[in-house]
């Protein structure tokens, strides 16, 4: 364990905050969305050695979180389909004394969107990183992000405008 | 789109924005965009002032380092626990809510700084458990080095106090007394360091520690005279 491990490791404590956040827009539940930081971080020490000097330790990081929640995404449905529903409805319980109302219900729009354009708004909307960023991050071109943004966006745009008067 | 997401260069803005002038429509659209944009992110913010689990900061703090490449042995996993709701409620009432951002790396066991750990516990140790045995908020001074606030009694009989400090961080926590010792239960970010004289006038309790304390406290927070008497018997 050298110190440079040991500088991201405070860089990754320090970036938990942000990943939680990031996490929580990719998946609904607060357990499995920390679940998702944790083994990012896991990952992260693991593979300290990939991390360049001019890379940014947050894209870095949002990257392999994105990663880890793809790779989770099967194993998650197929689990989430064979839920009894008394583990149901504690989770819903938990979900709901763990969050804000209106963080619950963007949540849910976002949600129903597909996964590429729930990331795409994760990345841009909720983290706030550049077009170019966002597509970097995601291994496409700008103009498929913009694409994958502008169409999220409108769904959202309709989801939550029928649920709440804040939007026209 | 582009220019509700600041994505534009200083020409097309202008451009952008000229067009907005005469056209409404154009405007009510970006509107539209920059109220989507904000209402995802005030929602989502919300996470940031969440206290980070206790045990995802054990697990990064533990997570072995490796020197990367394709000859990682892969980590053992956490197993994923689900907590039955009781189990969870039960543990988050009465344990670690939160510790906040890397401030936390000088705290390490050994260290002679306030907060040490024990058995996996964090106990306050130096000026702050001096500060939770001695020190009433009643009578305290701007330049103590630790700031006590409320002085309870917990639902579990013991007393309760919640502390703020600014060095070797802006920490601000619930310490409740176990023994001869201070348990840390909570620790969540303070107030933001080198907000001087405002801070002193008004510090503000962080809101995971106003939650934590509702959670705790059984009755009313010590008056003055409860907490001198409390002080006298030593917090027991």
């Amino acid at each position: 364990m050298n110190s440079s491990d040991e500088a991201l490791r405070d860089r990754i404590i320090e970036l938990l905050p942000r990943l939680r956040r990031f996490a929580r827009s990719l998946a609904r539940n607060p357990q499995d969305a920390d679940d998702l930081v944790q083994i990012t971080a896991e990952r992260a020490l693991a593979r300290a050695g990939q991390l360049r000097p001019d890379h940014s330790v947050a894209s870095w990081l949002f990257a392999i979180l994105r990663n880890a929640w793809i790779d989770e995404g099967r194993s998650r449905r197929r689990r989430e389909s064979l839920l009894d529903p008394e583990d149901l409805a504690e989770r819903i319980g938990d979900t709901a004394a763990g969050s804000h109302p209106e963080l619950l219900c963007v949540q849910d729009a976002l949600a129903r969107l597909p996964e590429e354009q729930r990331l795409a708004v994760a990345l841009v909307l909720v983290e706030g990183l550049s077009y170019k960023e966002a597509a970097e991050l995601m291994g496409v071109p700008v103009g498929t992000l913009t694409s994958r943004l502008a169409r999220g966006r409108e769904a959202l745009q309709s989801m939550l405008s029928a649920t709440s008067g804040v939007l026209p | 789109m582009a220019y509700a997401d600041g994505e534009l260069d200083p020409g097309t803005r202008a451009a952008v924005e000229a067009a907005m002038a005469s056209d409404p429509q154009l405007a009510r659209r970006v509107d539209r965009h920059r109220a989507l944009r904000g209402r995802v992110r005030s929602a989502f913010d919300t996470v940031l002032d969440e206290p980070v689990p206790a045990r995802l900061l054990e697990a990064v703090r533990a997570a072995p380092a490796g020197p990367g490449g394709d000859n990682v042995v892969p980590l053992p996993r956490r197993p994923v626990r689900r907590w039955r709701r009781p189990q969870w409620a039960a543990i988050a009432a009465s344990l670690i809510v939160g510790l906040v951002a890397g401030r936390l790396a000088s705290l390490r066991p050994g260290n002679a700084g306030p907060i040490a750990t024990r058995g996996g516990r964090m106990l306050a140790s130096g000026v702050l458990a001096s500060a939770l045995t001695e020190q009433l908020a009643s009578s305290q001074s701007a330049a103590d080095p630790v700031r006590i606030g409320v002085s309870f009694r917990a639902k579990s009989g013991e007393y309760c106090r919640t502390f703020s400090l600014r060095r070797p961080a802006a920490l601000a926590g619930l310490a409740c007394r176990a023994g001869e010792n201070w348990r840390i239960g909570v620790l969540v970010e303070g107030p933001p360091a080198g907000a001087g004289t405002y801070r002193q006038a008004a510090s503000p309790m962080p809101p995971a520690l106003i939650a934590a304390v509702d959670a705790e406290i059984a009755g009313e927070p010590l008056d003055a005279p409860a907490e001198a008497a409390a002080r006298a018997r030593q917090w027991h």
